[in-house]
């Protein structure tokens, strides 16, 4: 499939400071993407140089196989953008601002009418006439992503579109990114764990300007973190969990009532002598069960807990 | 080029919507109705103040004519208005990046060589507007006070502080590029404004360059014919420099 975009070795240095330091990944087209990493990690910059707004020390990147590290002009009419903290024109309504926004992309009156109208109805604010300098965050927010929709884009890029929403708002946006699917290709990025779990089908894992992993969410999950399971015993759930922690395959492991969550390090070893562990000390074991990474667990071991 | 249309429409509307629409217009049509009032009153002022401090001394002050309402408006405008046009015009495109507005237009198909060109276009436009309205109610309040018009040299005179004027704002797009605040590009223009204040006091600077259109009204309005070819072709120069000089630093930032 080709990559919608397609970034190789792109690095960007300000001082001393590696922002961007070798990024390399592709975003296939039709998929959401998600662009995941701690504060600081390099997200904002790797978007503006793929916008335009900024230029990398080296490296390439293009979208749909134009090259936007010298120009984006060919490609601008075929991407949206929703930058972290969107600025507007504080005496322009919402309307006005969507209406100007499908101006400059050259969409003809009625279907820019009907367009506008639709996108007010998505971001919530049909019916609102009061400026734009009079909204709240979470306004500017849902008009941010309605004038990134507003070209109908092949490609939609958001900078933490979800950072600055309530829960309500948040379920807005992504069940909107979600219902973009296989149309549109989106690439957010974000540093909420739960975002990328609920809408992406694939996620890169920025950690101080490099990718350290790339990857479907089912493989990502399956072929990261260590293993972990859940242990519920009968009785002597401290004796337990004190021979747990002695033994050299098993690490942190942690109790909450009569169930001891550890992780593995070695799981065949583990399945054959948990049970007779416990046998041995007289307890019962109702259940040995093995637990699904989380994206959680995966981002955790990778970055280092750096969130 | 549609982009920049489209641009240039948001532009003069914002104008229309915001304190823009009157900063300028404000300063013009003040000092348009005050400079001809202010010509007639100032001798009878000048005479009451002497004959309250009972000095002695007699100073014989002429009365007012036309040419010292258009020599006042000229004064006015030089100094007062264009500052003002200085302080007003200082955001214009700092204001954009610090807002963040020129990142959501940037991403659409609009250049910043557009975007920096509507932007002073858009400023010239409303100049226009305000130093015609401020000039013509200066020619309404003169003609109801002394009865006479020196039309052609004041229009003249205007026209050349609108040249004067538009190569300021040009070259405060450049500063608002560079400097990126409103107040430091502000600063930097009446910096500008001061050196080629000083700059028209040297002969070959105010024969050869645009400091020469700062004395160049007043020198019409009171009968001399000064050289207009070189300061009239280096002011335009240095716009169209200037324009190209802040589309030049803008293209290269990074937003």
């Amino acid at each position: 499939m080709t990559g919608a975009i397609e970034i190789t070795e792109l690095t960007k240095i300000y001082g001393k400071t590696h922002a961007l330091d070798g990024v390399t990944l592709t975003v296939p087209e039709g998929s959401i993407y998600g662009f995941l990493g701690p504060n600081g990690a390099g997200k904002t910059t790797a978007l503006r140089i793929l916008t335009g707004l900024a230029r990398p020390s080296s490296g390439t990147a293009t979208i749909f196989g134009h090259d936007v590290v010298h120009s984006t002009t060919s490609v601008r009419s075929e991407i949206g953008f929703l930058p972290d903290v969107p600025g507007y024109y504080p005496w322009m309504t919402a309307e006005e601002f969507l209406t100007f926004s499908g101006d400059l992309f050259g969409i003809e009156e009625s279907v820019l009418r009907e367009r506008v109208k639709s996108l007010l109805d998505l971001a919530g604010l049909s019916g609102v006439s009061q400026r734009v300098g009079g909204y709240s965050r979470g306004m500017k927010q849902r008009l941010g992503v309605a004038q990134a929709l507003i070209n109908a884009p092949r490609l939609l890029m958001l900078d933490e579109p979800t950072s600055a929403l309530d829960p309500m708002g948040r379920k807005d946006v992504l069940d909107m990114i979600r219902a973009l699917k296989g149309r549109t290709t989106v690439f957010f990025s974000t540093h909420i764990l739960s975002d990328v779990e609920r809408v992406c089908d694939t996620v890169a894992i920025l950690d101080k300007g490099t990718v350290v992993r790339e990857a479907p969410i089912a493989d990502l999950k399956h072929t990261g973190g260590s293993t972990r399971v859940a242990i519920e015993i009968g009785d002597q759930p401290v004796e337990v969990e004190q021979a747990l922690t002695l033994l050299p395959w098993a690490t942190e492991c942690q109790r909450d009532g009569r169930v001891i969550t550890c992780t593995l390090g070695d799981v065949e070893v583990a399945r054959r002598e948990i049970p007779q562990l416990i046998a041995q000390m007289g307890a019962s074991l109702i259940r040995l069960e093995e637990l699904e990474p989380t994206l959680e667990d995966v981002f955790v071991e990778l970055v280092g807990g750096g969130m | 080029m549609r982009g920049f249309m489209v641009f240039m429409r948001k532009e003069m509307l914002e104008i229309l919507r915001t304190w823009r629409i009157w900063v300028l217009p404000a300063i013009m049509v003040f000092i348009g109705i005050t400079s001809p009032l202010l010509a007639e009153f100032t001798p009878a002022l000048v005479k009451s103040v002497m004959a309250s401090e009972q000095s002695g001394a007699v100073i014989e002050i002429p009365e007012a004519i036309t040419r010292d309402a258009y020599l006042q408006f000229s004064k006015n405008s030089m100094q007062m208005a264009l500052i003002g046009v200085i302080i007003a015009v200082a955001g214009m495109i700092a204001s954009e990046k610090r807002s963040g507005t020129a990142i959501l237009v940037l991403t659409k198909p609009v250049s910043r060589t557009g975007l920096v060109i509507a932007k002073v276009l858009s400023n010239w436009v409303l100049l226009l507007g305000a130093t015609v309205m401020g000039a013509a109610l200066c020619v309404a309040v003169t003609l109801m006070i002394f009865d006479s018009a020196l039309i052609s040299e004041f229009v003249t005179a205007t026209a050349l502080w609108f040249l004067l004027s538009a190569m300021f704002i040009a070259c405060m797009a450049v500063f608002s590029a560079l400097i990126g605040s409103q107040g430091g590009a502000a600063g930097a223009g009446v910096g500008l404004f001061l050196g080629v204040s000083i700059l028209s006091a040297w002969g070959p600077g105010r024969d050869f360059t645009p400091a020469g259109l700062l004395s160049a009204g007043d020198r019409i309005l009171i009968g001399e014919s000064p050289e207009l070819l070189w300061p009239i072709l280096s002011t335009v120069l240095v716009t169209v420099l200037a324009v190209a000089l802040a589309a030049f630093i803008f293209e290269r930032q990074e937003l």
